[in-house]
């Protein structure tokens, strides 16, 4: 890679964190301080779960699309529900989903 | 004996190292795929893990090989770069209430990608606040870790790993709609919540679905905000 090609990767790595540690300190400072905000904005705290709506929107469509991985996506996603109903962690109902998941993956491939 | 006094760095770290494991199974493939199409780029495998290393940031990364390898001027694609990370700006100020103050965040908060975002948010609260530090740190580090071992593997037998296994590569990405799901359903107990979360994954769905993901994110999120405030102005119109 050339200089100027590295310049770019630093440049890129440098604004990506900065976008990541600025807002961050920002908050924390103006958070409680005599001057600032005594909590967080609401707007935020609204967004803040939502971001995470989105997050799992964008990640719901398949690696490769077909009426087979839709399917098994929807299986998948209501396992992980059903066990996270029982459960209510974090840790078996990802478990649950992958597995069955990956069996209606691996059924409709062997038929 | 008080819970500063019974808290251990080190128990805290390895629970946040625990319960960011199934973030690698998006990470893991994600990465395997960038350190493949990177060195298909002409870049080599260090160059590859480097800019996983310093970047760490999925689609923007893919966007920046992209780019170089058709030649893109390089001011453009640092903007491009830039403009898709731009979301991360609402990431950090959603959390600086829920972490104490220390003088590592400016290194540590590299670590804030959309899925340890997501996961942090959502186990923070829960949380003794002595533990948020050690925990963060673990649940970071090994999201960074994976995917910079993961692009270098990529880079280096992406091809043959992806020609062996090809079903992993579809499999194991479903640990991360699994897991956001798992954190986004305490929040359908709440009929406004529901219906602004429910309009949000739809937007999310559709424009990741008509190519638009990497917007997607914070485009979805605004409609759901939208819907949250829309239904709040409903509800008090009714009532008076």
């Amino acid at each position: 890679m050339s200089t100027a090609l590295w310049l770019a990767v630093v440049v890129s790595a440098l604004g990506t964190l900065l976008m990541r540690v600025v807002p961050f300190l920002w908050m924390q400072r103006r958070l409680n301080s005599s001057t600032g905000l005594n909590n967080m904005p609401q707007w935020l705290g609204i967004l803040g779960p939502l971001m995470i709506a989105a997050v799992l929107g964008v990640s719901i469509v398949p690696v490769n699309p077909s009426a087979v991985s839709w399917i098994a996506t929807v299986i998948g996603l209501s396992v992980t529900l059903l066990v996270w109903s029982r459960v209510r962690s974090l840790g078996w109902p990802v478990a649950a989903g992958v597995a069955v998941f990956g069996l209606v993956e691996v059924t409709a491939l062997i038929w | 004996m008080n819970q500063a006094a019974s808290h251990s760095p080190l128990r805290s770290a390895l629970q946040g190292v625990r319960e960011a494991i199934p973030l690698l199974g998006g990470y893991i493939p994600v990465a395997l795929s960038f350190g493949l199409v990177a060195t298909q780029a002409g870049f080599s495998t260090l160059e590859a893990t480097a800019i996983s290393a310093l970047i760490y940031a999925g689609a923007s990364q893919f966007l920046f090989v992209g780019m170089i390898a058709t030649g893109a001027p390089l001011w453009l694609v640092v903007a491009m770069t830039l403009l898709i990370n731009v979301r991360h700006v609402v990431y950090g100020p959603n959390l600086a209430a829920l972490l104490p103050r220390s003088r590592h965040w400016p290194w540590l908060m590299h670590g804030l990608t959309d899925q340890v975002f997501a996961l942090a948010l959502t186990r923070l609260p829960q949380l003794p606040e002595v533990k948020r530090f050690s925990w963060f740190v673990g649940a970071s580090l090994l999201a960074w870790g994976a995917w910079i071992i993961g692009t270098a593997v990529g880079a280096t037998a992406g091809e043959a790993f992806t020609a062996r296994w090809p079903l992993l590569g579809e499999i194991m990405p479903f640990a991360l709609p699994a897991l956001f799901l798992t954190m986004v359903a305490p929040r359908f107990t709440d009929k406004r919540w529901a219906v602004a979360m429910g309009c949000t994954i739809l937007a999310a769905l559709g424009l990741t679905l008509v190519g638009w993901s990497n917007v997607a994110i914070p485009l979805a999120a605004a409609c759901g905000a939208l819907c949250f405030y829309m239904v709040t102005f409903e509800t008090r119109r009714r009532t008076s």
